[in-house]
């Protein structure tokens, strides 16, 4: 009883609604034929060709594609971000050095670099793969180096008066005050992960949602198309809720800055 | 290397008794670098501090106290002809067995990290764990925060943070204390409880201490010996010595004729200054 009441408190009751309320709407709209587009299907329509993707495992396996690689890509591209972020955020030469190429790569926009990607890896997962943790890192790095660059003064000084190696200063004192920026940049770069594995599913490697989409679009089938772009947007708001239930566990000291920690 | 001291030692020998030398500053400048050019800040500092002693550093504000302050801990190199020194080591970085105080509590506790684990921080990887939790367990009894060990230090008001730091500090076992107005952002009542306590502290440890303020009663009821600094580069311009009997009292000693005499010395010095 107690769960069931704690889960409808939690649950955002009114936002359903409306978005029930959008959904009856458009269904009726198709039905009264108010609104007549040749390739819109009904929701229901969309929800029974969704039904059969799934019964048959084609969904499954498309979906479970994209979430492989828009995982692994963003990992790779995590522990390139935060390491190339540490190095440039704490060693002044090699900022010196490399901000000037860093502004100039970091204004290309990623998708801009899809063609280019294909023609030197082919239609393939390496295409996606390298897409993915190039457009990913950026985030996490530019936030890395943000993270350590900011960490308070004061810090810096209590680490010397306790007389704590530089091992320790950057364990115990810089890593965890840079943890909130640097998880900003983590969770930036996964919502930009998915988006350029579809990218590059749309036109590149032959599997994946992203090429489901496109191969529904050749069969002109509009209800499986609703369809696979309502999955892409329940994984990333599933990818989301993951990487947020992660950071609550894992770092507790990431969130709780509460009111006045000045 | 370090000089084993247990905690409950007994109060060292008199205090009007002139001891060794804790700490020597000789000559000590300090150049800012300015747009400008370098501007001289501190010129020619000379003093000594004495085992044991407790000395207030006064000063109106600007007039350079926290970064003389900041020399003895070595958070900020001097002129290269300075010559100051703690326990007969120069100072290059900040010393052994000494430890800065910082005035702003909240940025120098680690929001992370439990009251005891702030505590812990100087120690982890240095003592043994036995020995550690004895002397986290020992600071936090002297701060009287115990009971909050496995509380956040968000948690906590103002001046309970202000006690971890000190307990941070006290966990080293130090010998000498540079404290930057650890006291200077906390409501009248909560200072006056600390100022008790660290008089305590002081004479429990026997650590030499050097208080930076820019309030007269305190430098006053806490301090052996008083400097104002004062000038443009700052040195130190006045040298008062403050022999009020210990313990001192928050209201005995505060109405003793000498107390005020010297409150009124302490405060014509400030003012002379002005000018």
């Amino acid at each position: 009883m107690t769960s069931v009441t704690a889960v409808l408190r939690r649950a955002n009751v009114l936002g359903l609604a409306t978005m029930l309320l959008f959904l009856g709407a458009w269904e009726l709209l198709i039905r009264t034929g108010l609104l007549d587009f040749q390739n819109l299907p009904a929701p229901t329509a969309v929800a029974a060709r969704a039904q059969q993707l799934l019964a048959s495992g084609e969904l499954m396996t498309n979906l479970l594609h994209t979430l492989r690689v828009t995982v692994l890509g963003w990992v790779l591209a995590s522990v390139i971000g935060i390491g190339l972020g540490l190095v440039l955020g704490l060693w002044r030469p090699a900022w010196r050095w490399s901000m000037a190429s860093f502004e100039l790569l970091r204004a290309v926009p990623p998708i801009s670099l899809v063609p280019l990607a294909l023609l030197v890896f082919g239609f393939s997962v390496r295409t996606e793969l390298t897409l993915i943790v190039y457009a990913s890192a950026w985030p996490v790095l530019v936030n890395t180096i943000e993270g350590v660059r900011t960490v308070r003064p004061e810090l810096r000084d209590v680490a010397r008066t306790l007389q704590l190696s530089r091992r320790a200063t950057l364990l115990k004192l810089t890593l965890p005050a840079a943890m909130p920026s640097i998880v900003v940049g983590l969770q930036l770069g996964l919502s930009l992960a998915l988006v350029l594995a579809v990218v590059a599913e749309l036109v590149g490697n032959p599997s994946g949602l992203g090429n489901a989409l496109i191969l529904a679009q050749l069969a002109l089938r509009p209800e499986e198309m609703f369809a696979y772009v309502f999955t892409i947007g329940l994984l990333g708001i599933a990818l989301n809720a993951a990487f947020r239930q992660i950071v609550a566990r894992t770092l507790p000291s990431a969130k709780p800055f509460p009111g006045k920690a000045s | 290397m370090t000089i084993e001291r247990p905690a409950d030692i007994a109060p060292a020998a008199p205090r009007t008794q002139p001891r060794g030398v804790a700490c020597q500053c000789r000559n000590a400048s300090v150049d800012l670098v300015s747009r400008s050019g370098p501007r001289r800040i501190l010129g020619d500092i000379n003093f000594d501090l004495h085992d044991g002693e407790f000395v207030a550093i006064l000063g109106r504000s600007g007039s350079g106290k926290t970064t003389l302050l900041r020399v003895l801990g070595g958070l900020v190199e001097p002129t290269p002809d300075s010559e100051v020194s703690f326990h007969g080591r120069p100072v290059a970085g900040p010393p052994q067995d000494v430890v800065f105080v910082f005035q702003n509590y909240a940025a120098s506790l680690l929001p992370w990290r439990t009251v005891h684990n702030n505590v812990a921080l100087g120690l982890e990887g240095k003592v043994p764990a036995a020995e550690m939790q004895a002397r986290i367990s020992e600071s936090l009894a002297i701060v009287g925060l115990e009971a909050r060990a496995a509380d956040y230090p968000w948690q906590l008001s103002g001046g309970m943070q202000q006690r971890v730091q000190l307990a941070r500090s006290l966990a080293m076992r130090p010998r000498g204390l540079l404290m930057d107005e650890p006291f200077g952002s906390l409501d009248a009542m909560t200072k006056a409880s600390l100022q008790d306590q660290l008089q305590q502290v002081h004479q429990h440890t026997g650590a030499t201490i050097a208080f930076v303020t820019h309030d007269i009663d305190e430098a006053v009821f806490l301090s052996d010996r008083i400097l104002v600094l004062d000038g443009s580069p700052a040195t130190i311009a006045h040298e008062i010595p403050v022999e009020l009997p210990r313990p001192r009292d928050q209201l005995a000693t505060k109405e003793l004729p000498e107390f005020l005499r010297l409150r009124r010395q302490v405060y014509d010095a400030i003012v002379a200054t002005r000018d």
